[in-house]
């Protein structure tokens, strides 16, 4: 999933400072499940900004509402009726949401209230790991489940380099070197192989926006008109 | 509960698994049968009985004619299925409707049962390194010395037996006894002697004090020493040198047996099998952590009752009377197979459930379990109501009883927004277990409490949702107080935890905000401490006045 965290509040407090009348905008998904912009945190960051506006003697109302996903323009129907009451809107979502929210009420300034950090894994209640930077073309099939995009500094796709440390990366003696981790699973598989074959490198142009059309819907775009 | 409480009836499983096969999970195994409910009793070893345990010398072979009374009425009772060579590989459900996984030589069946009854028996394990000593003819562990009084104790006779007690390990009541029952032995064949080097002797059971001046009277010689003697060991021949207390020099003495005690402690398979029933491992490995609030045998889960020696260092007859007592608690549980629980003890909204496992992982009565199409399903037979799990929720997806979200922010509003002039508003979240009832106590008799003090009830501090002590805040309360219960006296185990650091996190976002953090306290108190809840009280209205 997609995992972010809340944004530091003097960062909130000074966006919406001129604002009067903020919707802060849940997204019931990815942050919800990694306890950053649920509607719990809706109702947290609420309280905080009323709390800060009030001791400054400029008080604020707040509204609060979690919609299923941010990123799918349908659920943000939702909003449509509320949004006019408001003076500025706080998603919780992820960048996607963000900008669709942004997108569907283009009059109103929209501010983020998370910062989206990575995809990543949920390893304990609060507890989350990157595993994977969306680079377009999957390589864990020759790293044994590894990601070395995310996981190796370098981002090398044949590893390691002269930085590895008693199974440390160079960078930080904490940081667990990725291409030890893969040689050491690979191992266990018998496929060493795998290190010794040259990995092609990324296309790293990819990198531009994309967009993805599964295969199986571009008639239905092309026949309904969709662009 | 209100009057209206809507409650429901559940059909249970009323089949009951009892773990190990000891004398205590035998004796289990026969009450429970004798209460009406099937039982599946499981041992690891080849047969009934095999893990008697070291909790009585059984010198005299009482204990074992108790067993073989038992075996015969385990093995003729239709209702008792046994399975030896069998363990428990894996468990999964809820009270009621527990699904275990048992392996045994070849194969894995799986069950349905209702209750889990473990009833793993107490381990010895020799202390003859402490004492600097190897096991050998001449030095023995105490469960050697047993078995050889039992098979052969002309063997002993004419010798001169020491016993070392209390110098490796601290005393204890159940190790003593052994050692004097096995003294008592000694002392009672011709010619033989016994001496026993003691650090403490340890004497607070019925009959040990007796046990133990009937064995001086014998002609048992007792040495109190404060550390361990040197012992010499070469081949067969001992010697002993020791600091006499009475004759203040050193002595030696020459025994012909030394026999060294031994530690009584938790099986090893305890910590598989806490692991396996997600109940929590108590001190030194045993399946029970101190929780006043329960009854002798329960865990943190309903439905998972834990006796004998599985749950600490006990007599036979304690673990006899714990069997007793888990054949109580499983007919109040399983009754005729049916039980009625509220409804509303808490109830999942699946539609804003957004499955984050946040509910499961957090709860400490293993209450939440997940059903096929992917959703939690909370148990109303193991929920303790304790709201843990409501309060943690991204979504609010959860709602406890008589404390649902929209009801507790509006008390919570209407406590915030009702000043009293002059007078800071205190919105105090108190656990109904503690914080409550002392405040209750604090009023009744009169204490001090401040002007704008409006206590809002919760059914645990776990339920002190991070929300509601913000919005108590941004409603206009000058300051929050949790009242939870004293580390170790929460009766949902986490709950004052959980609380400890929801309270800690606020305070870092009133920093963030750049408003004083101590407008936020957490304290914890018992039901009966109203002059102490009224001391926080006052002290944080004195806090808040000076602002």
């Amino acid at each position: 999933m997609i995992v972010a965290e809340r944004k530091p509040f003097e960062e909130v407090r000074a966006m919406v400072k001129d604002f009067k009348k903020v919707l802060t905008v849940g997204c019931g998904t990815c942050v919800a499940v990694c306890l950053a912009g649920g509607e719990k945190e809706v109702g947290v960051l609420n309280a905080e900004l009323k709390i800060a506006r009030r001791r400054q003697g400029d008080p604020i109302e707040t509204g609060g509402v979690t919609v299923e996903r941010q990123c799918d323009m349908e659920f943000l129907e939702a909003l449509d009726g509320i949004v006019d009451e408001y003076d500025a809107i706080i998603s919780m979502a992820c960048g996607a949401g963000i900008q669709l929210i942004a997108e569907r009420f283009p009059e109103i300034p929209v501010f983020p209230g998370v910062d989206t950090s990575f995809i990543g894994v949920n390893r304990e209640v609060g507890w989350y790991e990157e595993k994977c930077r969306a680079c377009g073309s999957c390589v864990l099939g020759m790293t044994a489940g590894i990601c070395p995009v995310t996981m190796c500094a370098k981002g090398l796709f044949n590893g390691p380099c002269g930085g590895t440390n008693k199974g440390s990366c160079e960078i930080n003696a904490d940081q667990p070197c990725a291409w030890q981790r893969i040689h050491e699973r690979l191992a266990k598989q018998n496929r060493l192989q795998n290190i010794i074959d040259i990995c092609p490198p990324n296309d790293w142009r990819n990198q531009t926006p994309r967009t993805i059309v599964q295969p199986g819907y571009k008639d239905r775009l092309a026949a309904f008109g969709i662009k | 509960m209100t009057q209206e409480t809507q409650m429901e009836t559940i059909n249970l499983s009323t089949d009951v698994l009892v773990v190990g096969a000891g004398m205590t999970g035998v004796k289990a195994a026969s009450e429970i049968a004798a209460s009406g409910y099937r039982v599946v009793l499981i041992d690891a070893g080849a047969g009934l009985g095999m893990a008697a345990g070291p909790s009585v010398a059984d010198l005299d072979g009482e204990e074992q004619a108790t067993l073989e009374a038992l075996l015969e009425t385990v093995n003729g009772s239709e209702m008792i299925e046994v399975m030896t060579g069998t363990r428990m590989d894996g468990a999964a459900g809820v009270p009621g409707d527990f699904r275990v996984w048992l392996s045994g030589n070849d194969d894995i069946v799986e069950k349905n049962v209702g209750a889990i009854v473990v009833a793993s028996e107490l381990v010895a394990c020799p202390l003859n390194e402490a004492y600097g000593l190897n096991l050998s003819d001449t030095v023995v562990s105490q469960s050697q010395l047993e078995a050889a009084l039992r098979e052969n104790p002309s063997a002993f006779s004419g010798k001169s037996v020491a016993f070392m007690v209390g110098l490796a390990q601290d005393g204890n009541p159940l190790v003593l006894e052994r050692v004097l029952k096995s003294v008592l032995a000694v002392e009672n064949m011709v010619d033989t002697s016994a001496y026993v080097f003691a650090g403490d002797l340890k004497v607070a059971e019925d009959g040990l004090e007796r046990l133990y001046l009937e064995c001086r009277d014998k002609g048992a010689m007792y040495f109190k020493l404060n550390e361990i003697p040197a012992v010499t060991q070469e081949g067969r021949s001992l010697s002993i040198t020791y600091d006499d207390p009475v004759l203040q020099r050193k002595v030696q003495l020459v025994p012909d047996v030394i026999v060294v005690e031994e530690a009584i402690g938790a099986d090893q398979v305890n910590a598989a099998l806490a692991e396996m029933l997600n109940i929590d491992v108590g001190s030194m490995g045993f399946l029970q952590t101190d929780n006043v609030h329960r009854y002798p045998v329960s865990t943190n889960r309903e439905g998972i009752f834990v006796v004998g020696g599985s749950r600490r260092v006990k007599k036979r007859y304690g673990a006899l009377m714990d069997v007793q007592n888990a054949a109580i608690r499983v007919r109040s549980l399983l009754g005729d197979g049916t039980i009625t629980v509220p409804a509303n003890k808490a109830v999942l909204d699946t539609g804003k459930c957004t499955f984050c496992l946040t509910c499961l992982r957090c709860c400490p009565h293993g209450a939440i379990d997940w059903s096929a199409d992917n959703k939690p399903v909370i148990s109303a037979v193991a929920c303790q109501g304790c709201g843990i799990c409501a309060a943690e929720c991204p979504m609010d997806a959860i709602q406890i009883g008589d404390f649902n979200d929209a009801e507790m922010i509006d008390r919570v509003t209407q406590s915030a927004a009702n000043t009293t002039e002059g007078s800071p508003t205190i919105v105090a979240f108190c656990c109904q277990n503690s914080g409550l009832e002392a405040a209750r106590m604090a009023e009744s008799f009169g204490m001090p409490l401040p002007k704008g003090l409006k206590t809002v009830a919760v059914p645990c501090a776990g339920k002190v949702d991070i929300g509601y002590v913000m919005h108590a805040l941004a409603e206009g309360a000058d300051g929050v107080v949790i009242m939870a219960c004293h580390n170790g006296n929460c009766k949902s185990e986490k709950g004052s935890l959980y609380a400890s650091w929801r309270a800690a996190n606020a305070k870092g976002m009133l920093e963030a905000i750049g408003i004083e953090e101590n407008r936020i306290c957490f304290a914890t108190t018992a039901s009966n401490m109203g002059a102490d809840f009224s001391g926080i009280l006052m002290e944080m209205e004195k806090t808040l006045t000076g602002k």
